[in-house]
């Protein structure tokens, strides 16, 4: 099928992008990578009377560092996060997720502004920014704000952005040293939808577990953090046991959905492995030892 | 006259030579069916059931009509022939009318300028249906309270064989196994296009796998007589038996007829899985008897097929799923139950070794049960009573041909296992569930599965299958040419070049062309049942035996006009006739005019089954064996496959590269079916009409595929070669499940075998027992016995 009629428009600036949000309201939706929104559109799914292209904003794709954190511009393509040697050595867990994203032809249109507004429950992308902490920068004709993950995912699909807004930044909080980083998913087949994905980050103080964060995908509406979990590990010692536990947790309070390709059972149960493979691997990313 | 020097002609049987579509398709030039286009064509729409079974009470097309751009909007009573069709038996209607028995079942059709309006135009279309009780268990359908699919009742086709008598076994074992509804998941939608002639008749361009049978079924339905029905085979993107059936034919040709345009047709991927059969999903029982040595004394198989609202297909799928019941093995006394029912499913039909996979899952299962029980080697069993020469099998029918069985058993167990090396110390995309980082090779199990099979070559069951092919040997700028016109379909597997091949190694030419498989020559028979290279490939060669006959009168004409003495025997090569191994003459210096002939090959006669399935159903055996090396995550439920060792007995390797690919091709669909593909149905409405959530192997999930090929000519047949598209379909399904179970220590009785079986989280399936046997006239097909009859069984000359 192709898209239902729309008008078209594409702004040079973030400052005109704004404006034509502003003048469209909810008839207007960003085209970014367009990955998900023209299938959307294809089939019918989504009928936006506008269509603001925002792929000639080039200032709005880069990788950079600025202080204790690595700035990435909402446009920035899938493919160059992971060709960049900056990303893989200071935000290892989005270097990792990100191969997980789709296929490479995907990635090399797909933008990791797009992948986050979209808020897929299965996408790789939402985990890594609950994992990190890390900030979503949105600009609105009233200013700029800074979101964090709790507040930027409301639910399927969904997020705090308002028809007016564009999220022009992410900022991935550099890790501490010590600190090892792990993303592992389960699919059917490679580059197919995550059926669970599991963010872990920890880092360590000498044997014991100094900090943990855990972050799912696939299991709920939005990205999932076992903030109940990570409690219990912090202080801990490194162990298989101790991660093991935590793990099983964690997921025990999951309520993850059926479907075709996977049973709720399947992904918690799966879900509680994942996350103890991952939090171990993060756990040896780190220098520890596993006991 | 002048002489040159002979040298071997080149391309001929027995050397892998380059396809001859292979060019164009790898460059995209190759044109598929879905990529048909004239001057001012119109698109065609069909507009289906979305209930399994319903009553129409009224069908309102007006506001359609009205709509601009719309050319006409067709419902039953606009067939201007006989309203129903089929391939074997005539019980689905052309457009529902009063019922409709599945859902996806086409209801009205229309034409209109372009895709987007016909499809909007079509949600005008108001149908009001009477929601009908539905049956979508096949169990639930042998019930004397079931609603009935049609008015004759649920029961397609019982079949019953009895062989031997009951006996003492010293082991018994028993199993009971379900298999999903798998799809042939061709690349390439249904897809034609329908041009009005001026004669009245019609021309369609259509990706068919046997045109004279659609033709069959399209003629009496557009009330034409047959020559005024002339089918073109448009490129085929995969087939693997979804085209067997018509599908989106004759909606087209009603629509050109009715609005004088040429109108297109090409379903949307969703619609194809609405628009084609699948593989008939199956309940198994089976018990299996032998002696403490390992001598098989008794074989009880049960199996019950759901062949969906329609019989495409059914009733030579059951018929196979009977015959092959037992398996390729000496059986002295044995009982094969087999019904194919109707249910309110999507039609089930050909597809793939059909029958004979869902017979093999079961009896391989039992074979390794058995050898647990007996305490023996699961590969030394098979070689202890696999069939050979001169074995009888379950219906009384001889093995006459080449059965080279523990040959190719032995084979394939010495294709050398991979190596294992440390998990740690090897690449995590290699490990089960690899590619998403889950494994550095915690919980890992390896298991070894081994699995043979077997199945028919050509028509079986007293059908008298016949190819016909047309040769022309005529002279060009370069040399003689030869056309080779024969109706089989390309449909990916390579019968073109094969054909080609067969021209060139009987004519000594290499300059062979083919002219377009069209209907203005004879049937060449479908393009299934591994049966092309067998019949069009005797075709071929008879005309060209019939041409070379020709040119060699010539020569000696010739010969006594010069009044020169030919020495004998005459024979060709490299371009040139040859006497008595001498080089007489170019051969083009005898083609001032050309030579044409025509040929039918037919294949030895078969019998259908008597009342206790004795007979000669069966002309020739194709047997493959595999073994299955898999790696499982037992936390994850994750597969890799990690080595398919593979052995076929193939007669004779025309083209060897093609013969790989077929094993190897035929491997990947039966992986697809042990690990992933599945329709999934909910009360008969399909949930995974996408690419994306129906599951196909993809690069990624392929091991290697290590072939060996059984080269022992059958006898009789054109070169010895036997058909080699199927077999390894068969075996691969159970040797990666009997993997899996010596992997995981599991049962794994339902297939595909889903990550969650793998981990226990489904326990296997169960079965109170099999459903007591019905009553049925006879061991033909019901809609026989209530006069049904139409497609092939016309071409096939039982009728």
């Amino acid at each position: 099928m192709k898209p239902a009629p729309f008008r078209y428009v594409a702004p040079r600036s973030v400052d005109e992008t704004l404006a034509l949000l502003a003048e469209h309201g909810a008839e207007g939706k960003i085209l970014a990578g367009g990955q998900s929104l023209v299938p959307l559109l294809n089939m019918r799914l989504a009928r936006p009377q506008v269509i603001v292209d925002i792929n000639g904003i080039r200032s709005l794709a880069y990788i950079r560092r600025k202080d204790d954190h690595l700035h990435v511009g909402a446009l920035t393509r899938q493919r160059a996060v992971e060709e960049s040697a900056t990303v893989r050595r200071q935000v290892p867990l989005l270097w990792e997720a990100i191969r997980f994203v789709g296929h490479p032809q995907i990635r090399t249109r797909g933008t990791v502004g797009g992948s986050l507004a979209h808020a897929d429950p299965s996408a790789e992308l939402p985990a890594v920014a609950a994992a990190l902490d890390a900030e979503l920068v949105v600009r609105s004709p009233s200013g700029e704000r800074a979101l964090s993950p709790g507040e930027f995912f409301a639910g399927y699909l969904t997020t705090a952005l308002e028809p007016t807004d564009l999220l022009t930044e992410i900022r991935f909080p550099l890790l501490p040293e010590r600190t090892g980083t792990a993303f592992v998913e389960v699919a059917r087949r490679h580059g197919d939808f995550a059926l669970v994905g599991v963010a872990a980050v920890v880092r360590r103080s000498d044997g014991t577990i100094a900090e943990a964060r855990l972050a799912f995908t696939g299991v709920g509406p939005g990205p999932v953090r076992a903030r109940g979990a990570e409690g219990r590990l912090a202080g801990s010692a490194g162990t298989s046991r101790v991660f093991a536990d935590a793990a099983r947790e964690a997921a025990a309070r999951l309520d993850p959905e059926s479907e075709i390709h996977a049973t709720a059972q399947y992904r918690r149960d799966v879900a509680a492995t994942l996350a103890r493979r991952a939090l171990e691997l993060a756990w040896q990313r780190s220098g520890g030892r596993t006991r | 006259m002048s002489v040159r020097t002979v040298r071997k002609t080149r391309g001929v049987v027995g050397e892998s030579v380059r396809r001859v579509d292979g060019v164009p398709k790898v460059k995209g030039q190759f044109l598929f069916g879905s990529d048909l286009w004239a001057e001012g064509m119109l698109w065609g729409h069909t507009v289906r059931s979305p209930h399994p079974s319903a009553r129409i009470r009224s069908i309102d097309i007006s506001k359609a009509l009205a709509r601009p751009g719309v050319a006409a909007v067709l419902v039953a009573q606009d067939v201007p022939g006989k309203k129903t069709y089929g391939l074997e038996f005539a019980d689905q209607p052309v457009l529902a009318w009063d019922r409709v028995r599945y859902a996806g079942e086409p209801v009205t059709i229309l034409a209109a300028v372009d895709p987007e309006t016909a499809r909007r135009a079509a949600s005008l279309i108001n149908v009001d249906y009477e929601i009908l009780p539905a049956v979508t268990d096949m169990e639930q359908a042998l019930r004397p309270d079931a609603p009935k699919v049609h008015d004759f009742g649920n029961i397609l086709r019982h079949i019953r064989i009895e062989h031997g008598r009951s006996a003492k076994a010293d082991v018994w074992v028993e199993g009971y196994y379900e298999t999903g509804m798998q799809d042939q998941a061709p690349l390439g939608p249904e897809s034609g296009m329908a041009i009005p002639a001026e004669d009245g008749g019609v021309d369609l361009y259509v990706a068919t796998q046997w045109l004279h049978v659609d033709r069959e079924q399209i003629a009496p339905c557009l009330n034409l007589p047959l020559e005024k029905v002339r089918l073109h085979l448009a490129g085929v993107g995969g087939a693997f038996g979804a085209r067997e059936d018509v599908s989106m034919q004759i909606h087209a040709c009603m629509l050109a007829l009715r609005t004088g345009r040429p109108v297109k047709m090409s379903y949307t991927r969703e619609e194809s899985f609405y628009g084609h059969v699948h593989r008939h999903p199956a309940h198994v029982w089976m018990r299996h008897g032998a002696r403490r040595d390992g001598t098989l004394v008794y074989v009880y198989a049960r199996l019950v097929l759901d062949g969906g609202a329609y019989a495409s297909s059914s009733a030579a799928v059951i018929h196979n799923a009977a015959t092959f019941a037992a398996g390729p093995y000496e059986v002295p006394n044995a009982l094969i139950e087999a019904t194919c029912v109707y249910t309110n499913n999507p039609p089930c039909g050909a597809m793939r070794s059909f029958g004979a996979v869902q017979a093999a899952i079961g009896y391989e299962a039992q074979m390794d049960k058995l050898a647990k029980a007996l305490g023996m080697p699961p590969i030394q069993l098979r070689l202890k009573n696999v069939v050979s020469p001169g074995s009888v099998l379950p219906t009384g029918q001889v093995i006459r041909g080449s059965a080279p069985v523990r040959e190719l058993i032995r084979r394939c167990a010495a294709i050398p296992l991979p190596p294992e090396e440390p998990a740690e110390r090897r690449d995590p995309l290699s490990l089960p569930g690899g590619a998403g980082n889950v494994s550095r090779g915690e919980r890992l199990k390896r298991g070894v599965g081994f699995a043979v099979g077997y199945k028919n070559i050509a028509y079986s069951g007293g059908f008298d299958d016949s190819a016909e092919a047309r040769v022309r040997l005529f002279r060009g700028p370069g040399g003689a040419i030869a056309e080779v016109h024969s109706a089989a379909a390309e449909v990916g597997q390579g019968i073109h070049t094969v054909l080609v091949q067969i021209a060139r190694t009987e004519l000594g030419i290499e300059h062979v062309v083919l002219h377009p498989p069209d209907t203005n020559v004879g049937s060449a028979g479908s393009t299934s049942a591994s049966r092309q290279t067998m019949m069009s490939g005797g075709a071929v060669q008879l005309a060209c035996q019939a041409v070379k006959k020709d040119l060699f009168a010539r020569v000696r004409r010739w010969a006594q006009a010069e009044g020169r003495t030919v020495p004998e025997p005459l024979t060709v090569e490299g371009g040139m006739v040859l006497a008595a191994g001498e080089p007489l003459a170019p051969i083009e210096e005898f083609l001032e005019t050309p030579i044409e002939q025509t040929r039918v090959y037919h294949h030895r006669p078969t019998t259908p089954i008597d009342e206790k399935g004795q007979g000669e159903p069966h002309v020739s055996f194709g047997f493959a064996a595999e073994r299955a090396v898999v790696e499982v995550d037992e936390e994850l439920g994750l597969v890799r496959v990690v080595q398919i060792a593979a052995a076929q007995d193939v007669g004779r390797a025309l083209n060897p590269q093609g013969v790989y690919g077929q094993i190897e091709g035929g491997t990947a669909q039966g992986l697809g079916f042990a690990l992933m593909e599945e329709i999934q149905l909910k009360d008969g409405l399909i949930k995974n009409a996408s690419f994306t959530d129906y599951l196909i192997p993809t690069i990624l999930d392929m091991p290697p595929v290590v072939s060996e090929l059984i080269e022992e000519p059958e006898p009789g047949v054109p070169f010895g070669a036997k058909g080699v598209g199927e077999m390894s379909t068969i075996v691969s399904t159970p040797a990666i499940v009997a993997a899996l179970r010596s992997a995981t220590g599991r049962e794994l009785n339902r297939i595909p075998v889903r990550p969650d079986d793998l981990i226990g989280l489904s326990p296997p399936v169960t079965s109170p027992g099999p459903p007591p046997s019905p009553e049925v006239p006879g061991p033909e097909p019901i809609p026989k016995y209530v006069g049904l009859a139409a497609g092939q069984a016309i071409l096939g000359g039982t009728e």
